[in-house]
């Protein structure tokens, strides 16, 4: 971690010229999803007549990850939703130079005093604060798709699909990320995406930013029950906003405790709320479709860490897990939204 | 082999969690040896199983080609009649797991071509293979998983 603090010093010099004694304290590497490395770091300098602490957090490229994402992308999302209703850290720096620190990385503001791990968030003191936690959690995924993609500059860095396209534009990739990484046959998922492909959903109510991997675990929770910021915008794209709804709906986000959605709420209250905050109507037979879709979206992503884990892309023994753990809870999801878990 | 196995596995998985994880002093590495951990009780859970659960599946999938067998056409019938005819003569998992993604691959096919025939026969097979589909998942489920 030496080598890597040193050269992050060296690259906060590069950027901010009239700073001096820059240094960098306590790197750490930490668990941030499972697509870039993720550092929590201190950078001290002294700029003019002060001395300056700044706690940040260093989103670095993997070797090989869960999922192939830009990170301009994730970087513009922060940037785009920093100071609106939706809080996320403020990030700092973009770097697609790879002299600096071997692969491109992005910083941010580290939020401080938060928690994100679905055990912990069960578990005193937060575990008081499910319902108020659930009630915020799908507020401000309404308020993620009531904003205005272009207003926020998203329209810049990502594709506008037509309304009538989402459905198609999202299968499309997810089945050729099965069709390329898939280690054994998948006779569920080929059937769910023959039954996607015969009962395609409504176009979309509008054209909005899709977080697309909104659940519990991927934000920082307050030991008051507070949402102090959404994180692992990696996969943001626009799209149907219903995508982002069934996705934060699969079951296998209820962490085994029951059937309320997320852990937090009853499935019926979630919708309610989201539709309160984002003005849209989640329509029962578009929203089964985007849950099917959801859980063929997920199992894709379980095929690819399992085959980066099984190559030796990338040892992290999270993406193995995932691939046993994860990857037959998966198909059993996909059973029960087509109707065949009986 | 004494201890047995998943005994031994257990046992290395607790020793993880319980004793080296908790000396661990970088965060990141002691999350990765709780993981491993999880890893090791999965494959405890595993290895008394991983045997019978192909055995098995791979029966029941060459019952459902015989009974399909008829309703196919003449190219994925004649490779149905095939399949169904096939024995795991080799135990050893690997053999085993060769036999099954091969029975496996062979149902999408199956499955795909049920769902284009029009009749009663077709709408009963496609719920024997749902039937069988559900069993799959079953045969594969640990007790950690979150659904």
């Amino acid at each position: 971690m030496a080598d890597l603090s040193e050269r992050f010093a060296a690259y906060a010099s590069h950027r901010w010229p009239d700073a001096r004694d820059v240094r960098v304290e306590g790197l750490v590497r930490i668990h941030g999803g499972a697509s870039r490395e993720t550092y929590r770091l201190v950078l001290r300098c002294r700029r003019g007549a002060g001395e300056e602490e700044h706690r940040l957090i260093l989103r670095r490229d993997p070797p090989g990850s869960l999922i192939e994402t830009e990170r301009a992308v994730e970087f513009r999302a922060y940037t785009a939703f920093h100071g609106t209703a939706v809080p996320v850290p403020a990030a700092l720096w973009l770097e697609e130079d790879t002299r600096w620190l071997d692969r491109p990385f992005f910083v941010m503001q580290e939020v401080r005093g938060g928690e994100a791990s679905p055990q912990a968030l069960f578990a005193p003191p937060y575990s008081a604060h499910l319902e108020r936690i659930g009630e915020r959690k799908w507020t401000l995924l309404g308020e993620i798709h009531r904003a205005d993609p272009e207003a926020l500059g998203m329209t810049e860095v990502l594709e506008k699909v037509p309304l009538d396209a989402c459905w198609r534009r999202e299968l499309d990739h997810w089945e050729r990320v099965i069709d390329e990484d898939e280690l054994e046959p998948q006779p569920i998922a080929r059937a769910a995406i023959r039954w996607l492909r015969r009962h395609p959903p409504r176009p979309a109510a509008k054209l909005a930013v899709v977080h697309a991997d909104y659940r519990t675990g991927n934000f920082l929770v307050s030991p008051e029950g507070e949402i102090l910021a959404i994180l692992d915008w990696e996969m943001t794209h626009l799209g149907d906003p219903l995508e982002d709804l069934a996705w934060s709906l699969n079951r296998i986000w209820c962490w085994a405790r029951d059937d309320r959605a997320g852990g937090l709420l009853p499935r019926e209250r979630a919708i309610a709320v989201w539709e309160r905050a984002s003005g849209l109507r989640a329509d029962p037979e578009d929203l089964r479709w985007w849950e099917v879709f959801s859980s063929v979206k997920g199992l894709a992503i379980w095929i690819s860490g399992a085959k980066e884990y099984s190559s030796g892309a990338n040892s992290d023994p999270v993406l193995g897990m995932a691939g046993w753990w994860l990857g037959n809870s998966q198909d059993r999801a996909m059973l029960e939204t087509l109707g065949h878990l009986r | 082999m004494k201890p047995e196995v998943p005994v031994a596995l257990q046992k290395l998985s607790l020793s993880l969690l319980l004793e080296i994880g908790p000396a661990i002093g970088v965060e990141y590495v002691q999350r990765g040896a709780g993981i491993s951990a999880m890893m090791l009780q999965m494959a405890a859970e595993e290895w008394d199983r991983a045997a019978a659960r192909r055995v098995e599946e791979n029966a029941a999938l060459r019952a459902l080609f015989r009974e399909a067998a008829a309703l196919a056409g003449a190219a994925l019938g004649a490779r149905l009649r095939e399949a169904a005819a096939g024995e795991d003569r080799d135990l050893r998992v690997s053999a085993l797991e060769a036999s099954n993604q091969a029975l496996r691959a062979l149902l999408v096919e199956l499955h795909a071509h049920v769902e284009t025939l029009d009749s009663p026969e077709a709408r009963r097979l496609e719920e024997a293979i749902w039937t069988e589909l559900r069993r799959s998942t079953e045969r594969r489920a640990l007790p950690l998983a979150p659904f």
